[in-house]
């Protein structure tokens, strides 16, 4: 018999903004651990300087990440509930897309895109949590990497300071364990916060 | 007159009095405001309300700060 967190997780739906080094590996975790519904939204292509970091193939360049990504996440799972949304990402557009969502998995890359989707939810998405990333350029340091509750409906994962600049690349070991942070912040909430909610 | 704001759990004081706004504080500060979210005394105030927001003695203000990378 599956273990009782599977059956309490079908329920939950489950935002990812942007489908980049963070997103794409969310998105994985959260397939496995069978979250109910996952919404999907990005607006890119998968180019060869992708495959550094974010869970795509040599033989998925070219593609949408949204199709890529429902691709990947349908071979670990072919039952999973996934909505894709090619769209680029307003704040009209966050409200609209992610309504159903208990969680919002801020995965954008630049600084201000970050900004814009954690103020909209926060002022506009009165039910929804966000969990954000702020800080995770490079390599080592792993354990610099945490796990912050900033209130109620703000999780902050990352290091705070390492962004991206010249000579600070992105690297699989650090976003993924950013990414996989972010998953597991994720799953506390839907099993401990949103238990009541869920079983409705 | 010198003035104080707790930003993020810290006491900050301003000699020369409080920064007239949350526009003036971040400039203050060096921080950029298209990467930060603002919130004073638990009210997320929204970055097009950061110039009209006045500031007021001893107020408890978070700046929650992004960098790039994701």
């Amino acid at each position: 018999m599956a273990p009782q967190i599977y059956f309490e997780l079908k329920n939950a739906v489950v935002g990812i903004a942007g489908l980049g080094g963070l997103g794409s590996n969310v998105g994985v975790a959260l397939t496995r651990l069978k979250v109910g519904k996952l919404v999907l939204a990005d607006f890119d292509v998968v180019e060869e300087s992708n495959l550094t970091r974010q869970n795509y193939f040599a033989d998925q360049i070219g593609q949408h990440k949204v199709d890529a990504s429902m691709e990947n996440f349908r071979r670990i799972n072919p039952d999973a509930n996934l909505e894709g949304r090619k769209v680029r990402l307003t704040p009209e557009k966050i409200i609209e897309v992610f309504k159903d969502c208990h969680v919002i998995a801020e995965c954008f890359d630049r600084p201000d895109q970050k900004q814009m989707i954690v103020e909209t939810v926060l002022t506009k998405m009165k039910d929804a949590v966000v969990v954000s990333v702020s800080g995770l350029a490079g390599y080592g340091r792993s354990n610099e990497i945490v796990t912050r509750r900033v209130s109620d409906r703000l999780v902050l994962v990352g290091d705070t300071v390492s962004g991206t600049g010249p000579g600070v690349p992105l690297t699989a070991p650090r976003v993924g364990i950013a990414a996989y942070h972010q998953a597991n912040a994720i799953a506390e909430i839907l099993l401990n916060e949103l238990h009541t909610k869920l079983a409705r | 007159m010198s003035a104080v704001l707790k930003i993020n759990g810290t006491e900050k004081t301003f000699d020369d009095g409080l920064p007239s706004n949350v526009s003036e504080l971040l400039t203050t500060l060096e921080i950029d405001a298209a990467t930060v979210v603002a919130e004073i005394d638990g009210r997320i105030i929204e970055r097009k309300d950061f110039e009209k927001t006045a500031l007021n003695q001893a107020q408890s203000i978070e700046l929650i700060r992004f960098v790039g990378g994701g």
